[in-house]
């Protein structure tokens, strides 16, 4: 790909952007949130249709109008959300779109030995009868990339491939794309996570700010260098959080002797009514970091929301200094210092037409001195907001600006200056991260830490390892809605939490 | 909100609206011009005959009582998110309830009958507007479409009322008898007639403003309307908010419907809603929502009505053109929304 530019409206997502990529090897692309690696991805898949710019294929020039053109290339791409229908078999899935010669019977035995011989050969384990609502989210993985490679695909592009996989599956994902580039194939792996693509790429690119940074040799690149190209300048390595090599400095791992939150066998349900979280307990003591681990989906979300009483409480109970809180409601948890950073935040914690003061304001609009006698303190509600402004250091005009024009890192210091303005105990936050660049997530942290150290109990639900085990006293393993352990940082161990998030209980 | 807007802001903001009436008198002109009257004069008529006498403006006045309160009718359940379409109905049941207290206590005291006539009008409204909402907070069942549905429930009602239970024998009209004159409205000028309606219609709108605005109570009806997924997270009972609403919406309804009665007619008339609801809503809409706007575009839309059926009368041009301009404004409004947004 040469001279790509690309742009939405004013925004320049692309600008004179160029990309070579070899047969036989798997290439690292790597850039922060908004970098511009996914728009790249999708105009060679056909999705986008590039303003400037050429794509030249074994030399020659071709038009990629459709995925459709794609596919006839031999280009197949593998979004972050998966596109399937879950009611459908593994093979109902992978042949859908394809020519099929025997519609009338829909006889699909013939396909699904061919999905078996592909699995076989690149080592991506699925039964092909199995209906995908069925399958945990690896397999829905290998079915994905199932589908380009039945197309027959030479280039397959892979958008963030391990948000939602335990490093054991990880690591067997790995191992499939290593068979395809022996075979001949070329893989493109999209990516924020420096560790993994470090630990498969045989040349990486970095994406900055929609330009080329640098391309360089697996073996010749290192974290330093590849986090200076994807930051710029500018952001001091050194004192940063994310590359301390030592882990974190004594003070700050230190905890207090005091319980702040027991959670005792809490029972949450789900939309449905039925227990999703099951027997749960544990406690959290002043200034002390619990992280939650856990693949996507395992009652992460239903746990948090439970504590916060946005979700009824069935069974169990809540305490929070020694005072049972499982019956209250939400404004009241509020009132009383539990805090939130939800994982969604645009759907969860953000209104979009609302200002930026009453985005600040939600939750503590009944609070001093910010409501009196029902009626709102418009100057000190301002004042708060533009200390928190200053504070956290959010890009906007002033309180008064719409909140819809703010940018996603933005957004979420709104998100946390809201949580951490106020007095507070407990800090439920989950995947407080997700989606931010390196500098704002470096930010995260250091707020995160800075709360610990003056006394908070926090509660830490992410799906990224290396964060819980940065940040975390303790991380628990969350397995469909039941604990399955929970580790002390002495024994922090990758492969431990992993087979942990894959249902293996373990004696504490 | 912000204490202390400055000028130029203000002027730059409300800009494209200024083009969009313009352009849509312009464009209406077109449709004059090729019937065939005189454009500048046919404006002029609309846009001063308000100013011109006593009498004028009088009129507007009555005109934006109802329409004010129709107005708020859908921009405070729209604040939460929701959409009456049901104002109609409940200015209809507030007027029967006001009519019906009127009728029935006719001997009772001014100090004691009317507070009572134009209170039985907001309690009827707001019970109009808690059907709906009482069935979309149970069931959720589509506030549309029920507010909708009980307009049509109403206009029977009336019917029964005004020709069945207090029949006036004498009137050609579906017509009840007079309500008692200590629930009448007090009259600020008597030629023209002028009652203090306009007097509760300010206090109210002073009264949305300083809820919507100035209450925690009101913010979490924005919050509410902002993204209710966000408020429930943060502990706000949304499903009460659209409840509150909605029933809120109906009493201002249903007060449009009591001064109606205890102020212009004396008595309950079928068809005294008029179009108040359509213009409610277009009002609700070019005001953007915004409770503090709303008064203003209300009293521009009153303008216009009653530039129109002056029009009507000293140059025979059909009083619907003045449909066509409101129309169009609207439209040119909600296309500056799209050229902005771009």
């Amino acid at each position: 790909m040469k001279g790509v530019r690309k742009s939405f409206g004013p925004v320049v997502a692309l600008d004179d952007v160029s990309l070579q990529l070899n047969t036989r090897e798997i290439h690292g692309f790597l850039g922060g949130n908004g970098a511009g690696k996914t728009t790249l991805m999708n105009v060679l898949y056909g999705l986008y249709k590039p303003d400037a710019g050429e794509i030249y294929l074994h030399g020659k020039k071709v038009e990629i109008q459709s995925p459709k053109d794609a596919i006839k290339l031999g280009i197949g791409m593998v979004h972050q959300h998966f596109l399937q229908i879950d009611s459908y078999t593994v093979t109902e899935n992978i042949v859908l779109g394809t020519e099929l010669r025997n519609r009338p019977t829909l006889n699909l035995d013939q396909q699904a030995q061919r999905i078996v011989e592909l699995s076989q050969r690149f080592g991506l384990e699925v039964n092909p009868r199995a209906r995908i609502e069925d399958i945990s989210m690896g397999v829905r993985q290998r079915v994905e990339i199932l589908k380009a490679l039945y197309r027959g695909v030479e280039i397959l592009i892979l958008d963030e491939p391990t948000t939602s996989l335990t490093p054991q599956e990880v690591d067997v994902l790995f191992q499939s794309l290593r068979v395809m580039v022996d075979e001949g194939m070329s893989v493109v792996f999209i990516t924020h996570k420096l560790r993994e693509v470090l630990s498969v790429s045989d040349r990486i690119s970095v994406l900055r700010n929609g330009q080329n940074a640098v391309t360089v040799a697996g073996a010749e690149a290192s974290e330093e260098t590849l986090v200076k190209e994807m930051v710029g300048a500018g952001m001091d390595l050194e004192k940063s959080l994310i590359f301390s090599e030592s882990g974190l400095g004594r003070e700050t791992l230190a905890v207090g002797p005091k319980a702040i939150v027991q959670v005792e066998k809490i029972e949450v349900l789900d939309n449905a009514g039925q227990p999703l979280i099951k027997d749960c307990s544990f406690q959290i003591n002043e200034q002390e970091i619990l992280g939650m681990a856990g693949v996507a989906g395992n009652g992460q979300q239903e746990l948090a929301e439970g504590l916060l009483g946005i979700r009824p409480i069935a069974a169990g109970r809540v305490l929070i200094e020694g005072i049972d809180i499982s019956e209250l409601e939400t404004s009241e948890l509020l009132a009383l210092g539990v805090t939130y950073i939800p994982q969604d935040r645009l759907s969860d914690g953000f209104l979009p037409k609302a200002s930026v003061a009453q985005n600040l304001l939600l939750g503590y609009h009944h609070q001093e001195p910010f409501s009196k006698n029902g009626f709102l303190n418009w100057p000190a509600i301002f004042t708060a907001a533009r200390k928190q402004i200053s504070e956290y250091d959010i890009k906007t005009a002033g309180p008064s600006e719409i909140a819809a024009n703010l940018s996603g890192g933005n957004i979420q210091r709104v998100m946390l200056a809201r949580a951490f303005s106020r007095p507070a105990k407990l800090m439920v936050a989950h995947n407080p991260t997700r989606g931010l660049d390196i500098r704002s997530m470096e930010f995260v942290y250091s707020k995160l830490l800075e709360q610990k150290e003056q006394g908070l109990a926090t509660l830490l639900l992410s799906e990224d390892l290396d964060e819980l085990m940065l940040l975390s006293n303790r991380i628990a393993v969350m397995y469909q809605g039941h604990i399955m352990g929970i580790l002390d940082r002495s024994r922090f161990d990758k492969y431990q939490l992993g087979r942990m998030m894959s249902g293996v209980k373990i004696d504490e | 909100m912000e204490p202390g807007f400055n000028a130029k802001s203000l002027a730059l903001r409300f800009l494209p609206d200024l083009l969009a009436v313009v352009a849509s008198f312009v464009a209406a002109g077109i449709f004059i011009a090729v019937m065939g009257f005189n454009v500048l004069d046919a404006y002029e008529t609309i846009l001063f005959t308000s100013f011109r006498s006593v009498n004028g403006f009088a009129q507007t006045l009555l005109k934006f009582v109802p329409l004010v309160l129709l107005a708020f009718a859908f921009t405070v359940p729209l604040a939460a998110g929701k959409f009456n379409i049901g104002g109609e109905g409940q200015m209809i049941v507030g007027a029967i309830g006001a009519a019906a207290a009127g009728i029935m206590l006719a001997d009772l005291p001014m100090v004691i009958l009317l507070p009572l006539v134009i209170l039985a009008g907001v309690l009827f409204g707001a019970f109009w507007g808690a059907i709906p909402a009482w069935l979309l907070y149970q069931f959720g069942i589509n506030e549309i479409l029920t507010t909708v549905l009980m307009n049509f429930i109403s206009f029977g009602l009336i019917d029964y009322v005004a020709t069945e239970i207090w029949k006036d024998p004498f009137a050609g009209h579906p017509t009840t008898v007079p309500i008692g004159a200590g629930g009448e409205l007090p009259l600020l000028l008597t030629s023209p007639p002028l009652h203090a309606g306009i007097i509760i219609a300010l206090l109210v709108a002073v009264a949305v403003y300083i809820y919507t605005d100035r209450t925690s109570a009101g913010y979490e009806l924005i919050a509410t309307g902002a993204n209710p997924r966000a408020s429930r997270v943060y502990g706000i009972n949304v499903r009460r908010m659209f409840l509150l609403s909605l029933i809120l919406g109906g009493a201002l309804a249903g007060l449009a419907g009591s001064i109606e009665v205890a102020g212009v007619h004396q008595r309950l008339i079928e068809g005294l809603q008029s179009n108040f609801l359509i213009l409610g809503i277009i009002i609700g809409l070019i005001a953007r929502g915004n409770n503090l706007a709303v008064p203003f575009v209300a009293f521009f839309i009153a303008v216009l009505e009653v530039g129109a059926s002056a029009m009507q009368r000293t140059m025979m041009i059909p009083g619907e053109m003045v449909f066509i301009v409101e129309a169009l404004i609207l439209l040119f409004v909600l296309l500056s929304d799209v050229v902005r947004r771009r």
